[in-house]
């Protein structure tokens, strides 16, 4: 006998729960859901872009007032950081990201938690948008470019990489069209 | 074996009748031959009575040694039909004990301040989510206040990203956004607060089918125990046949002078669900009172009673059946079964007795009477008072007058998720039951758009044109592709064809977008200024035949500026621009923008003749609003395991076009269009002046009519026409930019934001000659030009300001 599905509902037969399928399905989603980050690239993306790009900048940076709710998730997704877990963090600056879509610093943050996950694809993706919306100047610049060269590089582009790193060095020299 | 499907001629179906080619239980029918053998055998002993006295002793002996084969047949026979019983209903119990459907919900609501808010749109999401406007909010799930002062006493949830507490919140809506939010207790201010989300469908995500299944918990208390009071008073005490219930039963009709009780106890009642069928025969009613027996020695009598009330048949919607307590109140009342009050809980009860006899809608008076009976016997046994008891008798039956409220809420939207959880999910993930699904529909949002397409429909009738016009709208978050509201009909409650999603029509104008876009990526030869000729042109097309396509107004503007071809939508100098940049560069653009069909390289396609959903023509413009930041829209962002482990997540995936320049470029060009174009009537529409970027949609004669059209953070997209094709008499902005305008009204109007990227810059140009200008010039507008599209020839105005200027440098130096 046939599992029947149709509209009048009527009674299906033989619809024992399958422990097994059920059991392969848990499995599956918990194998989907974990990516588990190169311990390598969480340092990378403090040594090679957050820390380089705030010593590069010395103080030249304006940050907008933030909204408090982004306020409260960014710190939360911080939190997530520091702790290891990257796909809370990611998850809760997609949160942030819902309510204040255009923050270049939210998208930045973005691309470095998406570096260290390593998700290069997504990392230079969430860096070029922060950066046509953002400043393009100063710290925040430093930054995109400087993960946009990481991930490039990591995606087998060093050519690609190599100036999106000079790139990063003009930030603090020129000032771009329109500022 | 089993009751086989036999004419129905009980007096009132438990079950449903049968649609028509619907699957029959085929194999359960075979099995009648068991049936027969205790009849033979009362014939054979029948026939052995009527032998003459004399030879009595040894035909007893005889007998008895007959009976006692029979006997051991019968057992021999019995033994075996028991555990083929028992086989059968242990299987259909479990399968659907087990058979919970997943939980959707919508997005659900984050609280902060600043959040754009008001009033309504708060009470609609608080509605959605099954929230009860009270006095005092001091139970989880209420609310209390108004006039822009709320208390909210939030439920605790457990989301994808993990569980939330519950927590009582102080609200402040005013100038239509949120300006306080803080902690009654303590009084500190909050930063951000989620609301638990709108439960928005239970579904089966494989396929379509609706049951609000409830636990046995969440089942009021009165439903319990008067459904039991009226339908089986031994319910806890037999063993799943309750001889004594059948004679009070009797007695109670008897004096009753009709059927008030029935005899059946629940689980008889159940077994009899199972099997839909109403035959009343002896065998069947043995078979019946086995299974029973059966059921109440493997099962406890909660786990009975819960496939009870989840089973029991009350009423027809069309091809559905609607099966238990939880559905029937969705149906009825459109009320979760939690909130409903005792006269409805008695009505109920009392259409177990007879679904469509009492069908409160189709017999009210009767079903009344019924109701009022049940209420009595509820006062006889002590559940109500006789006071309480006649109060609610005087109550009306406060069914909704409309069934299409029913059950699912969302029928549009929910075909969406469906198919996107069939495109990325296993099959087999999707199988288990009672996954947690959760989407990204915004219930105020929807009910928005729900009200514009009812109310542009009513107008557009209201001015001649066909009653029976067609409407499909979609509203989408622009950088995260979140479909926040979806409609698929002109009555957003009706199932059937989605047009949204499934009805492919010429999209028109809408396409012409790319034509520009095409162009304006290369900025060596065009910018906005550029001039095009909008003059007759014909293109022999593949069949040899020629194409001359001619404008709206039906005459040409001889040269004009691109801008000026797009804002006012003119056919013929489209059509050359997009020659000049070729066809291939044209299609190559509705690929980048994510439309997955083939598209024909003829040049009528530069003019939309090209079939698109108005869900992919949302999908291509998502990707300009966002600034060349393509997303898929999705109306999923996670799926739960009833435990709570993640099956999958649809995170935000970013995809970049190159030309991010050229698509900021026109987006400008986009806000001309309602700024001085085809669809100038928006900001008068709307009562705005908020930047907006649209464009208007129209096809040949009239048939179909679109706008799309978006601000900051939404995207739109309305559709109008008909079914079956024929001209309608709708244009873009005689139709769909009304339905449009009516969802924007009630939405905040964010302007659209024309930030421009890297490689794009704004330069003062004097429109009429092309030339590069000067804020302080006359005429002079700012306009944005993709690096290296700028005019280079300078206006008089700024020839001579330059001029002035050098004169005054001179005249400075020269002082000396």
């Amino acid at each position: 006998m046939t599992v029947t599905e149709h509209r009048n509902s009527s009674p299906r037969i033989l619809q024992l729960p399958s422990l097994a399928l059920l059991g392969a399905a848990l499995l599956l989603g918990a194998c989907a859901s974990q990516t588990p980050a190169p311990i390598e690239e969480r340092d990378a993306v403090d040594q090679q872009v957050r820390t380089p790009a705030k010593e590069q900048s010395a103080g030249v940076q304006v940050y907008p007032l933030k909204n408090p709710a982004v306020k409260e998730l960014t710190e939360q997704a911080d939190q997530a950081e520091a702790r290891g877990d990257l796909d809370q963090a990611a998850v809760l600056l997609e949160r942030a990201l819902r309510i204040q879509p255009r923050d270049p610093e939210l998208l930045q943050h973005m691309a470095e938690v998406q570096l260290q996950r390593g998700q290069y694809e997504q990392a230079l993706n969430f860096a070029t948008r922060s950066h046509d919306i953002g400043p393009r100047v100063g710290e925040l610049c430093a930054r995109n470019w400087r993960t946009m060269s990481l991930a490039q590089e990591r995606l087998g582009e060093p050519r690609a990489a190599g100036q999106a790193m000079d790139r990063a060095e003009q930030c603090m020299v020129t000032r771009p069209q329109g500022l | 074996m089993s009751p086989g499907i036999h004419a129905n001629h009980g007096k009132e179906p438990m079950s449903p009748p049968k649609k028509a080619g619907g699957k029959k239980k085929t194999g359960r029918k075979t099995a009648s031959s068991p049936r027969k053998r205790p009849a033979k055998s009362k014939a054979t002993r029948g026939k052995a009575a009527r032998r003459p006295p004399g030879r009595l002793r040894r035909l007893l002996g005889r007998g008895l040694r007959l009976g006692l084969l029979l006997a051991g047949l019968g057992l021999g026979l019995l033994i075996p039909w028991l555990f083929w019983l028992d086989h059968l209903v242990t299987s259909e119990f479990e399968g659907r004990k087990w058979d919970l459907p997943s939980r959707v919900y919508a997005r659900p609501l984050e609280l902060y301040e600043g959040l754009a808010l008001d009033p309504l749109g708060l009470e609609r999401e608080l509605s959605a989510a099954g929230y009860r406007r009270v006095d005092r909010a001091e139970r989880e799930g209420t609310w209390s206040g108004s006039g822009g002062r709320y208390e909210i006493f939030r439920r605790a949830f457990r989301f994808d990203d993990g569980p939330q507490q519950a927590l009582k919140i102080r609200l402040e809506l005013g100038g239509g956004q949120v300006t306080g939010l803080s902690s009654p207790v303590g009084g500190g201010a909050l930063g951000l607060v989620r609301l638990d989300p709108a439960e928005i469908a239970s579904i089966y995500p494989l396929h379509d089918e609706d049951r609000t299944l409830v636990a046995l918990a969440d089942v009021p208390e009165l439903l319990l125990t008067g459904l039991q009071s009226v339908e089986d008073r031994n319910f806890k005490h037999h063993h799943g046949v309750d001889p004594r219930g059948i004679a009070r039963a009797a007695w109670a009709n008897l004096r009753a002078g009709g059927a008030v009780q029935g005899g059946s106890t629940l689980t008889q009642q159940l077994v009899k669900n199972y099997y839909l069928s109403n035959e009343r025969t002896l065998p069947r009613k043995v078979n019946e009172a086995l299974m029973a027996l059966i059921l109440e020695w493997r099962y406890d009598k909660a786990e009975i009673l819960e496939a009870y009330l989840n089973e029991v048949f009350l009423g027809q919607q069309g091809s559905h059946a609607i099966h238990g307590f939880g559905r029937a109140s969705q149906y009825y009342f459109g009320l979760p079964l939690e909130q409903i009050e005792p006269h409805q809980v008695a009505l109920l009860v009392g259409m177990v007795k007879g679904a469509s006899l009492y069908h409160p809608r189709r017999n009210p008076e009767r079903a009344k009477a019924r109701r009022n009976q049940v209420l009595d016997s509820f006062a006889e046994t002590g559940l109500l008072s006789a006071q309480q008891a006649s109060a609610y008798k005087a109550r009306p039956l406060d069914v909704t007058p409309d069934a299409g409220f029913s059950g699912n809420r969302y029928p549009a939207f929910l075909d969406l998720v469906r198919d996107q959880l069939q495109r990325d999910y296993k099959e087999a993930d999707l199988r288990s039951e009672g996954l947690r699904i959760f989407t990204t529909l915004a219930p105020s949002e929807q009910a928005a758009a729900e009200e514009a397409v009812r109310q542009g429909m009513r107008d557009l009738a209201a001015r001649g044109l066909p009653a029976e016009l067609q409407a499909a709208l979609v509203l989408a978050a622009v950088d995260t592709g979140e479909v926040r509201a979806l409609v698929g009909d002109r009555d957003p409650a009706a199932r059937g064809f989605n047009r949204a999603l499934n009805a492919r029509r010429q999209v028109g104008s809408v396409i012409k977008p790319l034509v520009y876009l095409a162009a304006l990526e290369h900025p060596e030869r065009f910018s906005w200024l550029s001039r095009v000729e909008d003059e007759p042109i014909s293109l022999r097309q593949a069949d040899g035949s020629l194409w001359s396509p001619e404008n709206y107004d039906r005459r040409s503007h001889g040269e004009v500026s691109l801008l000026e071809a797009l804002a006012q939508s003119y056919n013929q100098a489209t059509v050359r621009l997009g020659m000049n940049v070729g066809l291939p560069a044209f299609t190559g653009k509705l690929e980048q923008l994510g439309v997955d069909r083939t598209i024909p390289e003829v040049p009528a396609t530069l003019l939309g003749a090209v079939e698109l959903t108005p869900l992919e023509v949302a999908q291509v413009y998502q990707s300009l609003a966002a600034g060349g930041f393509s997303v898929p829209l999705r109306a999923v962002t996670a799926v739960q395991t009833p435990r709570g482990d993640a099956l999958a997540r649809y995170p935000l995936r970013l995809r970049p076009l190159e030309r991010r320049d050229a698509v900021a470029v026109l987006n400008y060009g986009l806000t001309q269009v309602v700024e001085t174009g085809t669809a100038k009537a928006l900001p008068g529409l709307l009562g705005s002046q908020a930047t907006i970027a649209g464009k208007t949609g129209t096809t040949n004669d009239r048939r179909d009519s679109w706008f799309v059209g978006y601000t900051r953070d939404r995207l739109g997209v309305a559709w109008v026409g008909l079914d079956d094709n024929r001209p309608a008499g709708v244009t873009g902005s005689n139709a769909a930019l009304h339905v449009w305008a009516r969802l924007f009204r009630g939405l905040p109007l964010n302007p659209v934001s024309l930030d421009l990227p890297e490689g794009a810059g704004w330069s003062w140009v004097d429109p009429v000659d092309g030339s590069l200008s000067d804020e302080a010039c006359d005429g002079a507008v700012q306009m944005p030009f993709v690096a290296g599209s700028e005019p280079t020839a300078n206006s008089r105005c700024l020839a001579r300001r330059e001029g002035e200027e050098e004169s005054f440098w001179s005249r400075f130096l020269d002082r000396d």
